[in-house]
Order: C-alpha cells, then sequence, then structure tokens
C-alpha cells in the first residue's frame, strides 16, 4: 500500500495529503458555491444558481423529512455546506493519483528505514487522496455532528433531552450513552469505510494494467453513486440526531 | 492506518470556515433570493387572480352597456315611429279642418250672396211693381185700394 507523508514538527504529526485534500475539497466548494451565487437573479438565473437551488430544494426536502418544518429553516447551511463538502470530497480521490516514488530514508517525510525494508528498498508515496478516506478526516466530521447534537439538544430541548436519557425506564442510561457514542462512530466509519474501499480498489484495479480500463472505468462510475449516497447519508442521519435532540417526544406526538 | 489528530483537528476548522463562509457569502444569499422567488410567485399570483375577476367584472359590464345601448335605440326608433304617425295624423287632421273651413265660407258665401240677390231683386220687384200699378191703376182706383194691392202683391212675392 501506498505510504502517505507525514511530517512532524515540534514533536506533533501532519498528515500533509489529509491536510492538501481538505484544503482543496474545501476550497472547490467555496468556488463552486461562490460562482453560483456571483450573479443571483429572481427572475433570470444562472444554470449553475439553477443547479444550487436545485441543491438546495433537495437539502430543504431530505431535513424537512426529518423534523418539524419551522425548525428547518436553521439547518439548511449546515445541511448544504455537509453535502457538498462530503460529496466533493468523496469524489477528489476519484479520478487522479499523485504518487512519488523514493528510495531514500526521508525522516521529514516520516519514511523510515523499517518502511523501505518492508517494500523492497522503495516507498510510494501518495500525496492525493479523498479526504473522507482517512479515519481522521470523517472522525472530526462526527466530532462535530456529535458536539453539536448534544449542544442543540440542552440549548433548545434541555428537559426533554436530558429525560430522553432515562427513558422508558432509567436503567435504560447506559444503553443510551453506548448509543450516543455510537452514533458519531458509525457515521465516521461509515464513511471512511465506503469510501477508502472504492480508493484501495480502484489503486488494486490500476495494478491490472490496460487490462483493468473497463474495469476501472465501471467502479469509478459506481464510486461515483457511492459518494453521493454517502454524502447524502451523512447528511441525513445529522439531520435525524439533531431533530432526536431537539424535538422532544411529547411534541412530537403532538404533530402526529 | 495511522490516526493523527492534527488531521481531525484541521478537518474541524476547515469545515466550520467553510460553514461560516458559505453561510455569509453564499447559501445566505441564495436563499434570500429564493425566499424572495416565492415571494414574487406568490404576488404575481393574486396579481393573476385580481386581473382575472377584474376582466370578467369589466365584461359584465360591457354586456349590461350593451343592452342598455340597444333598448336605448329601441326607445328610440319607437318615438320616431310614434312621432312620425302623430305627424301625419296632423296634417291629415289640419288637412281636413282647412277643406271643411273652405267648404263652410263657400257655403255662407253662397248664402250670403243668394241673401242680396233675393234682396236687390225684391227691391227692384217692388219698384217694378209700384210703376206698373201706378201706371195701371193712375186712374182707375183711389188711394185705398192701391196700398192694399200692393201689399199683397208685395206678400205674394216675399213668400215665393
Amino acid at each position: 500500500m501506498h505510504l502517505f507523508p507525514v511530517i512532524t514538527i515540534g514533536g506533533i504529526q501532519f498528515d500533509l495529503s489529509s491536510l492538501i485534500a481538505i484544503t482543496v475539497s474545501a476550497l472547490i466548494t467555496l468556488v463552486l458555491s461562490m460562482v453560483a451565487v456571483r450573479r443571483l437573479s429572481v427572475d433570470n438565473p444562472t444554470k449553475i444558481q439553477n443547479f444550487l437551488e436545485w441543491v438546495a430544494e433537495f437539502v430543504h426536502n431530505t431535513i424537512a423529512s426529518t423534523m418539524p418544518m419551522n425548525k428547518v429553516k436553521s439547518f439548511m447551511t449546515l445541511g448544504m455546506t455537509l453535502i457538498m463538502f462530503i460529496f466533493i470530497s468523496n469524489l477528489l480521490g476519484l479520478p487522479f493519483g499523485i504518487v512519488t516514488e523514493t528510495h531514500q530514508v526521508n525522516e521529514t517525510l516520516g519514511i523510515t528505514q523499517a518502511d523501505l525494508d518492508k517494500h523492497h528498498g522503495e516507498a510510494h508515496i501518495a500525496w492525493w487522496k479523498s479526504p473522507t478516506a482517512d479515519l481522521s478526516v470523517t472522525a472530526g466530521l462526527a466530532l462535530i455532528v456529535f458536539v453539536l447534537v448534544n449542544f442543540l439538544g440542552l440549548k433548545m430541548n434541555t428537559k426533554g433531552y436530558l429525560k430522553s436519557y432515562f427513558q422508558p425506564f432509567w436503567f435504560f442510561f447506559p444503553l443510551k450513552v453506548i448509543e450516543e457514542i455510537a452514533k458519531p462512530l458509525t457515521l465516521a466509519l461509515r464513511l471512511y469505510a465506503n469510501i477508502f474501499a472504492g480508493e484501495v480498489l480502484i489503486a488494486t484495479i490500476l495494478m491490472l494494467g490496460v487490462v483493468g480500463t473497463p474495469f476501472l472505468i465501471a467502479w469509478q462510475g459506481f464510486s461515483l453513486f457511492v459518494g453521493a449516497i454517502q454524502a447524502f447519508l451523512f447528511t441525513i442521519l445529522t439531520m435525524v440526531y439533531i431533530s432526536h435532540a431537539i424535538v422532544s417526544h411529547d411534541e412530537e406526538h403532538e404533530h402526529h | 492506518m495511522a490516526l493523527y489528530w492534527t488531521s481531525t483537528v484541521y478537518a474541524i476548522v476547515a469545515f466550520v470556515i467553510l460553514y461560516l463562509l458559505l453561510n455569509k457569502f453564499a447559501f445566505g444569499p441564495l436563499f434570500s433570493i429564493m425566499e424572495k422567488r416565492r415571494q414574487l410567485v406568490l404576488e404575481q399570483m393574486s396579481m393573476a387572480e385580481t386581473a382575472r375577476k377584474q376582466a370578467s367584472a369589466q365584461m359584465e359590464e360591457q354586456k349590461q352597456a350593451l343592452q342598455e345601448a340597444r333598448k336605448e335605440a329601441y326607445e328610440i326608433i319607437e318615438k320616431a315611429r310614434a312621432t312620425s304617425s302623430k305627424q301625419a295624423d296632423d296634417i291629415v287632421q289640419t288637412a281636413k279642418n282647412e277643406a271643411n273651413r273652405l267648404k263652410e265660407e263657400a257655403v255662407r258665401d253662397i248664402e250670403s250672396e243668394k241673401d242680396k240677390a233675393i234682396a236687390s231683386l225684391r227691391g227692384q220687384v217692388a219698384g217694378m211693381s209700384v210703376m206698373i200699378a201706378s201706371k195701371i191703376i193712375e186712374k182707375q182706383i183711389d188711394e185705398k185700394s192701391q196700398e192694399q194691392l200692393v201689399d199683397q202683391y208685395l206678400k205674394e212675392v216675399g213668400s215665393k
């Protein structure tokens, strides 16, 4: 497998490929959105504005399916940012890779003699990947969701939120705690595993050489699909968790 | 697969910054534009509804105006017809009256001419009679019988 360039500054390790990937994904998301809203118009929208509005409609419907209509508006930007950033992140590693080869021990990039020995005297360093193919990154996203869910639950629905830990009986408390921890854990692992598996398979197919081209095309198409599904899943699960935390069950019954 | 907490922190920071930037510069304006469009559509729909109502009200008005105009035209024709027939009657009546008047005048003229003729005839006859009688009777009868005779003669003439 490829190694990742890891530099150590003041005893702290930085995975350069992740940092590059996150930066690029965020920049693409930002530039795309900014271009889309450059010439905003009520009655004569540009094509890309139409596209962004379609995304907004889609996210709106997604959020509206999880929580009461009057709460949807406050989470629109979160939903849009999540789905666009994760989708672009998922696609980032698909079209190409940047791999450098080294035969020397390079301490600044974290290449040790042990690594070289393991890979027959040469090391491939991958500079380019999907940021979401890195568990550290998906963990970051999941952590945001975890903090946000609990913060919103405490702030907007204090009593109902705290009570939900002891329902239907007080001894459910440990189970509820495990559930709360499992939520971000599964979020992070699901996203990471899907995208990482896709990239591993692409790397594997590349080893087939020319014969692998049809497989590569098929798998890249499928990865596109998986990337979209995972971005959608992450967004809707986030909204479900938020909805669960801020809408108390009594209130929910009133709505139905 | 190693975990690097720096990547985690960087991901969180990058996402938060991305969220803030997008909220301020991209999605905020986009959502407000979408809201504006929603308002515009609502407004235009209500405007279309009022326009439709106005149009139908005007249609009704036009219909009424047409009805009124038709009624008025009918009335005018009726009035003209009545006036014309009345004028015709008047003309005929006037003509009749004129004719009657002329006839009566003629009758009266004839009457008076006749009376005049009779009167003048009577005067002449009386004179002639007196002349004749005086010529005949000059020598034969006296004054008294002569008078008697004239009166009788005159009576006979007047009654004719």
